[in-house]
């Protein structure tokens, strides 16, 4: 078995093989809650699990970069600091993982490597088997076809699963993918022509389901030449609350917070949790100095990072993957999401 | 691999009051091996944690030629600044570091050397000041031009005096309010302009300061006919991690403290915001 091989197994036995899974690992997979919302959690069994779903709205980053999380503990109790590190997780296995969400962490992977690179945040990743499932019906918020985010992919993924009904379609993505196949005994043929046309006609359909639309190119070429009219980012700043809820969905938007969370006099922890570019307080200096007090500055902010030729270049794509969250949440609804923004800056074309 | 977020433990050996506000601190690792090893660049600065309190970015205010010692100079400004000046000598903070980029020193010897520092912008410029000094005879004229609120809120007010002794440099000083004992000049910075010759084409001239400060500097330096290469200022952020990832720093695609502090002109003047 190669990466790139396509195999076909019965959806039972390969549930079965996850559950096995629950015992020796921390498995993360789709589940309903009582109101009938789907969302990602550890799962002990088989029995909360669900095929049923399109997302998550809380965006699978967590389980990277968690909203909250310990950089380190200190104890001022002796003579000298002491300074403790986390500990390492056990290793986990996220299941059901949809394409956008596969897409937003190789972003956030070439984010945290490189010279800084962070270990906290690859410590999780390498830890981490990572099953995704193409989609075979988007909400009517998906728009990742317009962002290279879905709804299958190449790569990214250590396995990633078609479902045909009774069986998954298995596309082989690495080396540790392959290896967790190998140690299982499932029995596997390698996928027929039918299985490929079946999974094209699925993905066809999916395709043509994509109600939102956000044609990125010439978003990207008005606000990388800085054609985009002041009173246009006025006019967005005046109507965004600023609650961050974009920034905070978004798969791939990294900004956190560091701060002291001491539990007494002697001890506490240093913890980072997620920001957001949308407060006016993310950049307000000591001296009260703020290069972005306003609101308009800070849409401005987002988009650029978004959408700008300096960013695309330096990340290898706009820093969206379509997953449609941020036309979810937005407050001003309708109105600030990306794909609203790029269409109203297409319209507004200078 | 190590985890980036982690600081060393530094003692501090030493604290001078500069003003009623700030504070110098003479810091050494903790760790022999450490202080045996550390070497920084001027114009770089470190993050300095107050267990309990947080971790502020400050840059080095010393001599990189003497790295087994190294100073930041704070101004108490907020909750970790407020915390850093409660300490004493003996006490421990956390340092990570060094970050950033540096000032161009061996790229700018044979050269004129402007330095236009205002308030508490003189501590990063002196870590470039101190080991140009050490080698005095490479660099032509030597202008430093400083500017603060009052007489009383200039920082290294003996280091300020040694200055203006030595016959060669010449350090121009002015304040925007004057007190019965000042007897210099009295307004912003750029006033002092006026008092100096300079040949701009073999001059490079470096600022620090508040932003405000810095704005109308490079202004003048560039009506007076300074190439943009050769006017380098810092920027300044509020910043958190100090490596890139938290994302407070960013002005454009450039972070300010992986990318800068230090900056030339020519690249302040293509970033999107400034």
């Amino acid at each position: 078995m190669q990466a790139g091989t396509r195999l076909v197994v019965n959806k039972q036995v390969f549930l079965d093989n996850l559950s096995l899974c629950m015992q020796k690992m921390t498995v993360i997979g789709p589940q309903k809650l009582r109101g009938g919302e789907v969302t990602f959690g550890p799962l002990r069994s088989l029995r909360r699990l669900t095929l049923d779903y399109v997302n998550d709205l809380d965006p699978l980053k967590r389980f990277f970069l968690p909203q909250r999380e310990v950089l380190f503990a200190y104890d001022l109790s002796g003579k000298k600091p002491r300074l403790l590190q986390p500990e390492q997780e056990k290793p986990r296995l996220l299941f059901g993982i949809r394409s956008c969400d596969v897409q937003g962490l190789a972003h956030m992977d070439g984010f945290f490597q490189g010279a800084c690179y962070d270990e906290l945040y690859w410590a999780r990743r390498r830890n981490t088997l990572i099953i995704s499932m193409a989609c075979n019906r988007p909400n009517e918020s998906c728009f990742c076809i317009c962002c290279n985010g879905g709804p299958w992919l190449e790569s990214g993924f250590d396995l990633q699963l078609t479902d045909l009904g009774e069986e998954f379609l298995i596309d082989i993505g690495s080396r540790a993918g392959r290896v967790f196949l190998e140690e299982r005994p499932m029995p596997a043929v390698t996928a027929s022509r039918r299985h490929e046309t079946r999974r094209r006609e699925l993905m066809e359909a999916c395709d043509a389901q994509m109600v939102p639309t956000a044609y990125l190119a010439k978003a990207c070429i008005q606000i990388t030449n800085n054609r985009v009219r002041e009173e246009l980012w006025e006019e967005m700043g005046s109507e965004c609350f600023s609650c961050g809820g974009c920034t905070h969905v978004c798969p791939c938007c990294t900004c956190f917070d560091v701060v002291d969370c001491p539990e007494g006099a002697k001890s506490g922890t240093r913890v980072r949790c997620w920001d957001s570019c949308q407060y006016s307080g993310f950049t307000r200096e000591a001296s009260g100095h703020n290069p972005r007090a306003r609101a308009k500055e800070r849409v401005k902010r987002r988009f650029y990072h978004k959408l700008s030729y300096a960013y695309i270049q330096q990340d290898g794509h706009p820093g969206c993957v379509g997953c449609g969250r941020c036309i979810t949440v937005c407050e001003a609804f309708g109105l600030l999401d990306i794909s609203a923004v790029v269409k109203r800056l297409r319209r507004d074309g200078q | 691999m190590e985890n980036i977020y982690l600081p060393d433990l530094a003692v501090i050996d030493r604290i001078v009051d500069e003003t009623h506000d700030i504070k110098t601190f003479t810091l050494r690792f903790a760790s022999r091996e450490l202080r045996k090893n550390f070497r920084f660049k001027s114009g770089q600065f470190v993050e300095a944690s107050i267990f309990g309190a947080g971790e502020a970015p400050f840059g080095f205010a010393s001599n990189p030629n003497h790295p087994e010692h190294f100073d930041i100079t704070v101004r108490a400004a907020g909750v970790v600044t407020r915390a850093m000046h409660a300490l004493k000598p003996g006490d421990y903070m956390g340092i990570r570091g060094p970050l950033g980029n540096h000032f161009p020193l061996e790229e700018v010897k044979g050269q004129d050397i402007l330095i236009i520092a205002g308030g508490i912008g003189l501590p990063p410029l002196k870590s470039l000041i101190d080991p140009m000094l050490d080698c005095r005879g490479d660099f032509g004229q030597f202008i430093i031009l400083y500017g603060a609120r009052t007489p009383a809120d200039r920082v290294y007010k003996p280091l300020l005096q040694e200055w203006s002794e030595r016959g060669d440099i010449t350090l121009l000083q002015t304040v925007d309010t004057p007190d019965a004992a000042w007897s210099g000049p009295v307004g912003v910075v750029t006033t002092l302009f006026e008092k100096i010759k300079l040949a701009v084409d073999r001059t490079v001239a470096f600022t620090c300061g508040p932003p405000v400060m810095i704005r109308f500097v490079i202004q003048e330096l560039l009506a007076m006919g300074f190439a943009e290469e050769r006017i380098i200022s810092t920027l300044e952020r509020y910043m958190k991690c100090g490596v890139g990832k938290c994302g407070h720093c960013a002005i454009g695609h450039k972070y300010i403290c992986v990318d800068g502090p230090v900056f030339s002109w020519r690249q302040i003047k293509r970033l999107p915001e400034r």
